[in-house]
């Protein structure tokens, strides 16, 4: 059993619809840092547990759970006094194959046959009366009105659930990096993993801690201390003693502290303690059931070692498990496998698999980290070579008080002569790219019609001169520059006596391709860009 | 194996008890056993728990009506009509036909005296009230055109959630009902369904669909309306012993019902054990009624609460009387009662039929019944109490 799709609705950064598919096996969530990645694990922790933040929800409503937009909607229609309907929260888990038929039915958003649990955080009519009050005063209205909100948690055949009927079905996992605690450090979710002992042990288990109390209790010296107590208080006619809390049944769950290498578990390195978690998981003692497991940036806290230890165990571990992941790391999503890679952005989600089977031949061939920069940097710049990259980067700085591109978002990747294999994704995923090229002598051919594809797509933009004489970065950089070119050979580096005319200078740099790029980039001296380079740079700073 | 089986049971043989060992022996596969009323339904956990000490995780036991709120209507109630998508849909027990046309007094409108009714068309006021709660005797109807327009998706996913589905008093189902028990028939699910044809004191509704089966007469629609692609096989022996009547009681109550066989006593030590000196089936005149009372000490029987009876004695209504025993039983017919007591050919209405059947059988050692009567009137199979 496993996740097919989920779909969310109003949840958080959520505006509106949102959707997305899972495959088996292994699903690497990577996007922008706002896109909703771990809104996405959490959503489906709560619609699978009940659970938010370690808390159930039930009592803890609160309207920050609604997408920000929505509300701001909602307030303003009351204002206008359109009457809107109170938002709601919408999550749905589907699952796929037919072995749980209770929770099949067509309860759910898409109104057809799916298996699967609908969680709603809903205006709840019974408070109809009271809303209808609370709306007549608009003007005090500044959110939604949460204490008339319910939580309604059903099967997909309008069946309410409960957390032990959807164990039946999936047992998850979810592993954060802010890990949830009780009052005495113990992990909730290592608690849990406790909870799963067999009947029988879980008895022995609160049976020894009742023992434990009770000897407590009967210790000489403990026993001397009531005496003494006895003997001084007389406060009322009743026997004064100090003793253990023995009322509750399985308050082991809550006092006993789970121990790693006899350090308690919350006093061990975060990074460890996630490496615990994630192995724990997987090996699950009902690891032939079905599992899921939520993993929310486990690159957090962790070493490089550490690190590949964790994608070690994840990848072997996870051979009839369902695995959702959200990361940042290059490095975790290229080990995993780039085919299960699901790419977030702007509330679409894309699989690199969608792409044609040759740009997915070609990338699977790349070093993988090439790939995820250009889909988890904000804007991507391409660029044909070193030079063209450190000139591009030069000009930026430029501009923004000596930042790096890469500090603002955005990506400088050269790429060589695979624009339009970049540009393939770009499109996929919606994300801005600008390609800065020389026209090669041929502009018609080699800018306009090679990238006519493109001149309708308004995030891609094609940076280039027309000017077929100027075919390459040099003889543009020379002509940027022809009347400083004394100060233009000072920053190369080059004797402006030998090198004294654009000709020359231009046969200079076309042969020292790289160090001439390296002179500009590290001198501190004003130079002129071209055109084209200044335009791409302004690109950038476009909203 | 997928089978379907039809028992015909005898008033006293044991039948609930059959049908919860017969599910206490299926280990790991689901069970649904399911009843027309909540006191069966009661009877039936008791019996479970009884005999295994809970009520084991892979038995089912619900109500007819509450079976099909929760996986008939529920997981597709939107195929008729989109508009209910998201609703929360409730249930209405109605003992008349529902869905009256009312005027603005809320007084039924009628023509010709008959009162109107909304039809299919108007979905809503056909099948629910104000509130959405669908009425029960639309319930099953609801049901099957769900499951038409879905594809026969409710159906799936009921026979993938119970592998066994065991009905108890089927002769309460009628109407559309019986087209659900054919589904079920046809489906991955083995059907066990268990009744007594001659006791059809509640019926879950008056349908004019398959009227004719309405009368305690399942088994003919079992034979009749399968076709050649569904079986059923049905077992008319197995149940035919009763454990509570003597054979006198047995014979005579069989001459209510002439086509279906008699059942016979149970000779067993433990069913028949200290007979005493009066057994049978009597009849008294209302004149004895009293003097019968103190010396033998039944259970008085009768119609209904405005009945008039002996406050001195224990009363109780025929229908309320169903599944229990008593060793003897006093029964105040009703007029066409005495009349078919006089003469078995006299018209007996099939409630009062199964009702008398239910007084009677109710009996271990005698039933007596309050008839006035001439000395030399021929009565076949009761005996004229003396005293």
């Amino acid at each position: 059993m496993n996740i097919e799709k989920v779909n969310i609705e109003n949840y958080k950064c959520f505006y509106g619809k949102f959707s997305i598919e899972f495959n088996q096996g292994i699903n690497i969530l990577v996007g922008d840092n706002e896109a909703g990645k771990s809104t996405i694990l959490e959503a489906i922790n709560l619609a699978l547990t009940g659970i938010l933040g370690g808390r159930y929800l039930k009592n803890e409503l609160s309207q920050y759970l609604f997408n920000r937009k929505i509300v701001s909607q909602y307030i303003l229609g009351i204002k206008h006094g359109d009457n809107p309907t109170p938002p709601q929260i919408v999550i749905e888990v589907f699952f796929s194959g037919d072995e749980y038929p209770l929770f099949e039915g067509n309860g759910n958003s898409e109104k057809v046959k799916k298996c699967g649990i609908v969680f709603k955080i809903e205006f709840d009519p019974d408070y109809q009366p009271d809303y209808e009050a609370l709306i007549s005063d608009a003007d005090n209205m500044t959110t939604i009105p949460i204490e008339f909100y319910r939580i309604s948690w059903k099967s997909c055949a309008r069946e309410a659930v409960t957390t032990r009927s959807i164990r039946i079905l999936i047992k998850s996992a979810l592993i954060d990096s802010a890990s949830n605690k009780y009052q005495n450090g113990s992990d909730i979710y290592i608690s849990r993993i406790i909870r799963n002992l067999d009947g029988s042990e879980k008895v022995q288990l609160s049976q020894a801690y009742r023992k434990m109390k009770e000897s407590f209790m009967e210790d000489a010296s403990i026993q001397a201390i009531n005496q003494k107590i006895r003997a001084e208080s007389k406060i009322t006619e009743k026997e004064l003693s100090i003793s253990v809390d023995l009322s509750t049944q399985n308050s082991w769950e809550t006092t006993l502290m789970t121990y790693l290498d006899e350090i308690p578990f919350h006093q061990i390195g975060k990074g460890e303690q996630c490496i615990i978690k994630t192995n724990l998981a997987l090996g699950h003692r009902k690891s032939q059931e079905a599992n899921l497991i939520l993993m929310e940036e486990p690159e957090n806290h962790l070493s490089h070692t550490k690190l590949n230890e964790l994608i070690k165990s994840i990848s072997e571990g996870c051979v009839d498990k369902q695995v959702i992941i959200s990361t940042h790391s290059s490095f975790v999503a290229n080990k995993l496998g780039l085919e299960n890679l699901l790419l977030l952005n702007n509330q679409k989600v894309s699989r690199l698999s969608d792409l044609s089977q040759d740009t997915f031949t070609f990338f699977r061939k790349l070093p993988g980290y090439q790939t995820l920069r250009l889909l988890l940097c904000r804007k991507a710049v391409l660029v044909e070579g070193d030079s063209d990259e450190l000139i591009f980067q030069k000009a930026y700085m430029e501009k923004h008080c000596g930042h790096l591109p890469i500090e603002d978002g955005v990506d400088v990747i050269s790429v060589k002569l695979t624009f339009k294999r970049f540009l393939e994704i770009a499109v996929k995923i919606s994300q801005p790219v600008a390609v800065i090229t020389d026209n090669d002598g041929d502009f018609d051919n080699k800018i306009t019609k090679k990238y006519e594809d493109y001149t309708n797509i308004d995030f891609i933009s094609i940076f280039a001169d027309n000017r077929n004489e100027l075919n390459t970065l040099e003889p543009q950089f020379v002509n940027a520059n022809s009347s400083y070119l004394k100060d233009f050979c000072r920053v190369l580096g080059i004797d402006s006596s030998i090198y004294d005319t654009a000709e020359k200078i231009k046969d200079y740099m076309i042969s020292n391709k790289t160090t001439w790029a390296l002179k500009v980039f590290e001198s501190n001296q004003v130079v002129q860009f071209p055109e084209y380079i200044k335009k791409a740079v302004a690109w950038c700073d476009e909203k | 194996m997928k089978n379907n089986k039809l028992m015909v049971a005898a008033a006293g043989s044991g039948k609930t008890t059959y049908l919860v060992n017969k599910a206490c022996e299926i280990n790991g596969e689901s069970v649904l056993i399911t009843t027309y009323t909540e006191v069966n339904e009661t009877e039936i956990k008791k019996k479970i728990i009884k005999k295994r000490g809970y009520v084991p995780s892979n038995i089912t036991i619900q109500t007819w009506f509450s079976f099909l709120l929760q996986h008939g209507v529920r997981p597709y109630q939107s195929v008729l009509d989109e508009s209910i998508h998201d609703e929360n849909i409730g249930f209405y027990l109605t003992n008349e036909k529902s869905g009256k046309k009312l005027d603005n007094q809320g007084n039924s409108i009628t023509f010709n005296g008959n009162p109107i009714y909304w039809g299919e068309n108007d979905f809503k006021k056909h099948y629910f009230t104000k509130s959405l709660n669908i009425y029960s005797d639309k319930l099953s109807k609801f049901v099957f055109k769900c499951n038409e327009k879905s594809k026969n998706q409710v159906i799936d996913r009921i026979a993938r959630i119970f592998s066994y589905i065991f009905v108890d008093e089927v002769q309460d189902l009628a109407g559309y009902d019986l087209e659900l028990i054919k589904l079920f028939f046809k489906s991955h699910s083995s059907v066990l369904l268990v009744g007594d044809p001659r006791q059809v004191t509640y019926l879950t509704h008056h349908s004019a669909k398959f009227e004719k089966y309405s009368d305690g007469q399942i088994k003919n629609f079992v034979e009749n309306e399968l076709g050649k692609t569904i079986h059923c096989d049905v077992d008319e022996t197995t149940l035919n012993a009763s454990h509570r009547n003597n054979q006198l009681i047995c014979n005579y109550s069989a001459k209510l019902y002439p086509s279906l066989s008699i059942p016979s006593a149970c000779t067993c030590k433990e069913c028949r054990d200290n007979t005493t000196d009066h057994e049978g089936v009597f009849i008294i005149k209302p004149s004895d009624a009293e003097r019968y009372l103190s010396a033998h000490n039944p259970i008085q029987l009768r119609w209904s609460i405005s009945t008039k009876c002996s406050s001195n004695f224990q009363a109780m209504n025929f229908g309320e009387s169903k599944g229990l025993s008593f060793d003897r039983v006093l029964i105040y017919p009703t007029k066409d009662m005495a009349e078919w007591v006089k003469d078995n050919n006299s018209e007996l209405k099939s409630e009062a039929r199964a009702k008398l059947y239910v007084g009677v059988t109710r009996a271990r050692r005698s039933a007596a019944i309050i008839v006035d009567y001439d000395h030399d009137d021929v009565l076949e199979g009761i005996e004229k109490y003396s005293g």
